[in-house]
């Protein structure tokens, strides 16, 4: 299984507001240990989902080149289960702006209009935060291959002011 | 990856505490991408780690009455220290209060005696068969399903205690 | 913006209890924010974001919780605050009682100055009148 809880953004303005979708399907491994008989979407990976959008969503405002890490789950309260052939929408929205000392985020996931889960999360960048790191130039929070499969470097072409045809 | 996050259950004090274990190895393949060439165990893993841990005390102290168990709401979740290949996350959960059809813990995570998170978690106890009366068969699939877990990761010895005194 | 400073305390104490997941009630005017509340570093930032978003108001870096302080040996000495220092808190934290403090200015205990009634008094002052 890869690390990747979306499967693409359907919206982004940057430094404010992102949303992306995750298909819910059987052919996840997980999904028959959680539970089996019973196959419900793991509430922790809806958060990882939504830290995923929400850092891409910081991450981009410095282009990529800062190594940003959750350091902080406020809040995340599940309404209802998430099943195998759901699509779940995952919209996070920046409080206030992004700054260089970090960011704090609201964000909500909804499948087919319903409420499914509320989050409020905090980024922080590695650089500045946690456990001392053997440093490495590279960016491995974002790296090529994520960049590449999530088209991150498409973002703009989501945003409400692109013009028809600029994807 | 296997969704199973607690390897062994160390100390088991009905309904009140629980104490439970997590390797973590470079054979697990998420972590290639969590990430690339600095593979860390993700804070949300940390949070289903805390998670399931609390779900066996609720198990065991409620004779695995309920098939389906599930977060609810997660709050104040804080990381510290980073766990890598080779260490052991272990995971303390103190239940404030376990209900019928609800439950809540204070959780701490450590690795090499560092805090390497702390949540307020408060999980939901179902029966599949309150979602959907029809799937009752499945409810009693999870009853010995859990019982052999339980068994598989340690549990009856957890309950003996040093002291060797029967639960 | 005529709020009065029990609304403010209304507002602040709902912040709190968002970023800290504490109950209302250990919210007290004398609530120590790391101390009682049990802040970390992070939630420094999430409380600033909060209480912009709740007062509507802009909160620079440095301002309510003087970080910046402490990271400057011209403030710092051996674990303890300079003339200078001394003074530059004092600016910054015009609304907080620094007289315990000074006695023995220790970098440790600069956290405990960071009271919820010293919140309270910043937005009193800030939403009070320009250069609060």
């Amino acid at each position: 299984m890869r690390w990747i809880w979306i499967d693409k953004f359907v919206e982004f303005e940057s430094g404010r507001r992102a949303v992306a979708v995750k298909n819910v399907t059987l052919a996840e491994e997980h999904l028959h240990d959680h539970v089996p008989g019973y196959p419900v979407h793991p509430p922790t990976l809806m958060i990882e989902g939504l830290a995923q959008t929400a850092g891409v969503l910081v991450g981009e405002v410095f282009d990529f080149h800062e190594k940003v890490v959750l350091a902080k789950v406020t809040r995340a309260t599940f309404h209802r289960h998430v099943v195998p052939g759901d699509q779940i929408r995952l919209e996070a929205n920046v409080m206030g702006e992004v700054r260089p000392e970090g960011a704090s985020i609201e964000g909500r996931i909804t499948c087919n209009g319903h409420l499914v889960a509320e989050i409020e999360l905090m980024f922080a960048h590695l650089d500045q935060s946690r456990a001392p790191v053997e440093s490495s130039d590279e960016n491995f929070v974002f790296n090529e291959d994520f960049i590449r499969m999530l088209r991150m470097r498409h973002l703009s072409d989501l945003s409400k002011d692109a013009a028809p045809g600029d994807a | 990856m296997r969704f199973f996050l607690v390897d062994r259950i160390l100390e088991l004090e009905p309904p009140e505490r629980i104490v439970g274990v997590k390797n973590l190895s470079l054979a697990e393949e998420y972590l290639a991408d969590h990430f690339p060439a600095y593979p860390v165990l993700p804070g949300v893993l940390m949070i289903e780690a805390l998670v399931q841990t609390a779900a066996w005390l609720v198990r065991v102290s409620t004779d695995f009455e309920k098939g389906l168990i599930l977060l609810r709401e997660a709050r104040n979740v804080r990381y510290g220290s980073f766990v890598r290949p080779g260490g052991q996350l272990e995971m303390e959960v103190s239940a404030v209060e376990i209900a019928e059809a609800e439950s809540r813990f204070k959780a701490v995570g450590r690795c090499e005696g560092q805090v390497a998170v702390q949540a307020k978690l408060t999980l939901e106890h179902l029966n599949v068969a309150d979602e959907d009366p029809d799937r009752a068969d499945i409810d009693a699939a999870l009853r010995p399903f859990w019982q052999k877990q339980f068994q598989l990761i340690g549990g009856p010895q957890a309950l003996e205690g040093p002291n060797g005194n029967p639960g | 913006m005529a709020l009065s400073r029990d609304e403010i305390m209304e507002k602040v104490r709902e912040a709190l209890v968002d970023a800290l997941g504490v109950d209302e009630d250990e919210v007290t005017p004398d609530a120590r924010i790391g101390g009682d509340l049990g802040a970390e570093s992070i939630d420094f930032l999430d409380i600033v974001f909060r209480l912009e978003k709740a007062f509507n108001i802009k909160i620079p870096r440095g301002d309510l919780f003087p970080d910046n302080i402490l990271t400057s040996d011209e403030y710092v000495q051996d674990g303890k605050l300079t003339p200078k220092g001394i003074e530059e808190l004092k600016a910054r934290l015009p609304y907080a009682d620094l007289a315990e403090f000074e006695k023995n200015p220790t970098v440790q205990d600069i956290a405990d100055l960071f009271t919820v009634d010293m919140i309270v008094g910043y937005i009193e002052a800030k939403l009070g009148g320009e250069g609060g």
